[in-house]
């Protein structure tokens, strides 16, 4: 092969490559901005009576803006419920514009990249899709990210736990300086209630392990390999009964909150709370605190509640 | 008029069609191929034939009446530019011929005494057939065929080639490739599609066209209205030279230069012969008038032959016994589980209707988003050999999902609305309560109940302030998601067993919208 010649492939080969990558590819990733900014210092925020991200905007400026949190440079890994093939309407995901006014504020504080993934329960490009999810992603400059074999997962070792020593993890989580939780408030058919310590299932591969050994326990344990550097609970609508699919739009409630804490079990006492349970009845609360991963004692807390 | 150029405009559309259904069995969306996959899958002629049976007097049935009477007019155009088997063989013959040496190349007649072959395998297909058995038709049919061979050997060639690109992409921080999930095929389809494959490929590199004109039940079909089509393949007695050139190309081996004669129940139309004649010695026209010939007598003894055949079979049908019921497998586990019946897709009505109606192509094994639709070997027993169903162990059969039930060409799956679809009992929910995590670890799990989009799986108070499954079967749609999600092994605590006939779900109450809650305090 001559040079003309070498050229000429390799001009051929590209060519038909992004052909190929353009017609069948999905997912376009070009990114837009907005900056704002507050100040506080509390452990939980709590917000009530707004649209969703009325409300959010409201807590992240009580919690000190995004920028407290996201440095210009860093990588953002966003982990929203996008498990289920169902529409915004049906609650069983995050609020997709709750999931994009995120994106936007890490981006307007500067960061470098916003990887939001999900380890669906449903099909993944259907429930990426159909959640409304995926969409906003794309649409505030996010990446969203193929979570759906086991080749993205890489096992680590849980220091500290009781029955979840070790798992496999989302590869890009592990390279992410900072996570942002962004679970959607519901009940729960076994576990009573899910948010933001049962979100975290979302992150490993192999959910059956936790299944089979106890799972409040390994829900807690989970978050001893990483906690969440926030966690952005989604309440505006709730599934109240159920869970966690739903079967309709009958199963839910609109309650119209928001809950932000960098606390893990605190925001998830908070959330039981608003579903009428004690922290301490639900199973992995009462771990969660036992072991110190968090507390459950929202009397200790600095709350800042906000009714708009 | 020329007509040497008629095997270009041949070689074009047989192409175009070739990678439209090819496309189309990968999962490549690409206009206008997707279009063209569309219009061709309806001229299938077997799956048209069937669908006319299975969904009566459709429009979208009616390819097979529309090849026929191409079949009448143009003769075996179908098998040169329809069939993707055909093209297929083409490919391959025009590889073989590459790497042949020179003298081997050619092609030489061969007399129609075969035909007690292909109308032998045309009559014990149409037997098994009538007596109810798919058997020899999923084995022989050519478009089946084709799919078999591209759901287990060609798309996860396809699907490896476009993974390795897309992971080398994702690590350059690329993410416009989605990868795709590999099915996991059952060793035994694998390995007879890999047979079927390898038989073709050699028939095809030794003989041409030999399969289309000795086994394959379409072929020997169509051959019955092309003995004498209105446009055929004709010698000029002026023009011809006895030069052979045109015998050495004819890939059916049909064509006699010798006594000027074309068998034209075996020439599949792909003009090799016009283009290779270098003085319009041969053509493709409206014959003049002429007396009978020998050779248009022994095209009517073939014919005569086959319906002998055919009405001695017939005579024999309740010899043949019919094959046993599927039993199912029974899984021995943890517990003993009672016998656990093959699930079919959604729409397909009922294993009879299944099993009598789908010619194993696969294309619902390409399609499934889920990959749950897997082939099976001999599940439903000989009459459904081949057959696909939906395995559990792999994944579930996703609620809002209908794509099998439009892309079935014969009917076996019938089309659904999303809405009917999620009413359809496909099987039902057993619930093994010793087996399961709540009882015997005694710690909480849900896993099956949290993946039912029905709730007919619901978590109910149990025994220290756990939560244990309850089923209600008549809410289940058998999607087989609680079976999926079951955390036990080896065996499920909760699994689905198939309804032979489906019926209809309660319907989910979804009359009320969400409730309001104006509390503007915090209970904490």
């Amino acid at each position: 092969m001559n040079r003309r010649q070498f050229l000429r492939k390799s001009f051929i080969y590209s060519a038909l490559g992004s052909v190929y990558a353009s017609t069948i590819g999905r997912m376009p990733l070009f990114a837009s901005r907005s900056i704002r900014s507050g100040a506080g210092n509390y452990d939980l925020v709590a917000v009530r009576g707004g649209e969703v991200v009325e409300m959010y905007r409201r807590a992240m400026k009580e919690m000190g803006g995004m920028e407290k949190y996201v440095r210009p440079g860093q990588t953002v890994a966003l982990k929203p419920n996008a498990s289920w093939d169902v529409p915004p309407e049906r609650a069983a995901n995050t609020n997709p514009d709750l999931v994009a006014a995120i994106v936007e504020d890490c981006l307007g504080a500067g960061a470098d990249r916003v990887l939001v993934f999900d380890n669906t329960c449903d099909n993944w490009e259907r429930s990426y899709e159909n959640s409304g999810v995926a969409a906003a992603v794309r649409r505030a400059g996010g990446q969203m990210l193929h979570a759906h074999m086991e080749r993205y997962y890489k096992e680590v070792s849980i220091p500290g736990a009781r029955r979840l020593t070790s798992a496999k993890v989302f590869d890009r989580l592990r390279e992410s300086d900072v996570f942002i939780n962004v679970p959607v408030l519901k009940h729960h058919g076994s576990t009573t209630v899910t948010i933001a310590m049962k979100n975290l299932m979302g992150v490993v591969w192999d959910r059956r392990f936790w299944h089979r050994n106890d799972l409040h326990q390994c829900i807690a344990d989970f978050c001893l390999y990483r906690k969440p550097d926030l966690n952005i609970v989604d309440a505006y609508l709730v599934m109240t009964r159920n869970g966690p699919r739903g079967t309709s739009e009958a199963d839910l409630t609109r309650m119209r909150s928001l809950l932000v804490s960098s606390d893990i079990v605190a925001v998830d006492a908070a959330g039981a709370m608003l579903l009428g349970h004690q922290p301490n009845d639900i199973g992995h609360l009462r771990i969660g605190a036992e072991m110190n991963i968090g507390t459950t004692n929202l009397d200790a807390l600095n709350i800042q509640r906000v009714v708009l | 008029m020329r007509t040497a150029h008629l095997k270009k405009i041949r070689l074009v559309i047989s192409l175009l069609f070739f990678f439209a259904l090819l496309f189309l069995f990968l999962g490549i969306q690409v206009q206008p191929f997707s279009t063209l996959a569309d219009i061709l899958l309806r001229l299938q002629f077997l799956p048209s034939l069937l669908r006319f049976f299975a969904i009566f007097f459709s429009i979208t049935a009616l390819g097979f009446i529309l090849v026929m009477i191409l079949s009448l007019l143009f003769g075996r155009i179908y098998c040169s530019g329809i069939c993707p088997l055909g093209t297929f063989q083409d490919i391959v013959i025009a590889i073989a011929r590459r790497l042949k040496p020179k003298k081997k190349r050619r092609f030489h007649f061969t007399s129609n005494r075969k035909r007690i072959l292909r109308y032998g395998v045309l009559s014990a297909t149409i037997i098994f057939w009538v007596s109810g058995s798919m058997f020899l038709v999923n084995l022989l049919d050519p478009y089946a065929n084709f799919g078999k061979l591209s759901a287990s050997l060609f798309q996860p060639a396809y699907i490896w080639l476009h993974n390795a690109l897309a992971f080398s992409l994702e690590r350059f921080d690329v993410f416009i490739l989605s990868p795709m999930t590999m099915h996991a095929l059952p060793w035994d389809v694998v390995l007879i599609s890999t047979a079927i494959f390898l038989t073709i490929v050699v028939m095809a590199a030794w003989r041409g066209r030999l399969f289309c004109n000795t086994l394959c039940p379409v072929g020997s079909i169509l051959s019955i209205f092309t003995g004498k089509p209105l446009y055929q393949i004709t010698f000029s007695d002026e023009a011809c030279t006895f030069c052979s050139r045109c015998e050495w190309v004819c890939k059916a081996e049909c064509l006699n230069s010798k006594t000027r004669h074309v068998d034209h129940s075996r020439c599949i139309n792909c003009f090799n012969c016009l283009a290779s004649c270098p003085n319009e010695g041969i053509r493709y026209a409206v014959p003049p008038k002429r007396e009978k010939t020998l050779h248009q007598g022994e095209e009517g003894s073939g014919k005569r032959q086959f319906l002998m055949m055919l009405a001695s079979g017939i005579l024999s049908i309740p010899l043949i016994s019919k094959p046993a019921r599927p039993q199912g497998m029974s899984k021995p586990g943890m517990i003993p589980v009672e016998s656990q019946k093959p699930v079919t897709p959604p729409g397909s009505l009922s294993h009879k209707h299944f099993t009598g109606h789908c010619i194993a192509c696969y294309l619902c094994v390409s399609a499934c988003p889920t990959k749950v639709i897997v082939p099976s070997f001999f599940e439903f027993g000989l009459e459904g050999f081949m057959q696909p169903k939906l395995d559990y162990h792999k994944n579930f059969c996703n609620y809002d999902c209908v794509k099998c039930t439009e892309v079935c060409p014969t009917g076996a799956i019938t089309k659904q609305s999303e809405e009917e679809k999620k009413r359809i009992r496909i099987g039902e929910v057993r619930f093994l309560a010793e087996s399961c995590v709540v009882t015997a670890d005694r710690t909480d799990c849900g896993a099956c109940s949290e993946h039912c989009p029905t709730k007919a799986v619901r978590m109910v108070p149990y025994e220290g302030g756990l939560f244990i499954p309850e089923i209600h079967p008549e809410l289940c749609v058998g999607c087989g998601a609680c079976e999926y999600a079951c955390p036990t092994e080896p065996f499920k605590a909760i699994y689905v067993t198939g309804l032979p006939v489906h019926k209809e779900a309660v319907p989910i109450d979804d009359a009320d919208g969400p409730r309001e809650d104006d509390t503007d305090d915090f209970p904490f």
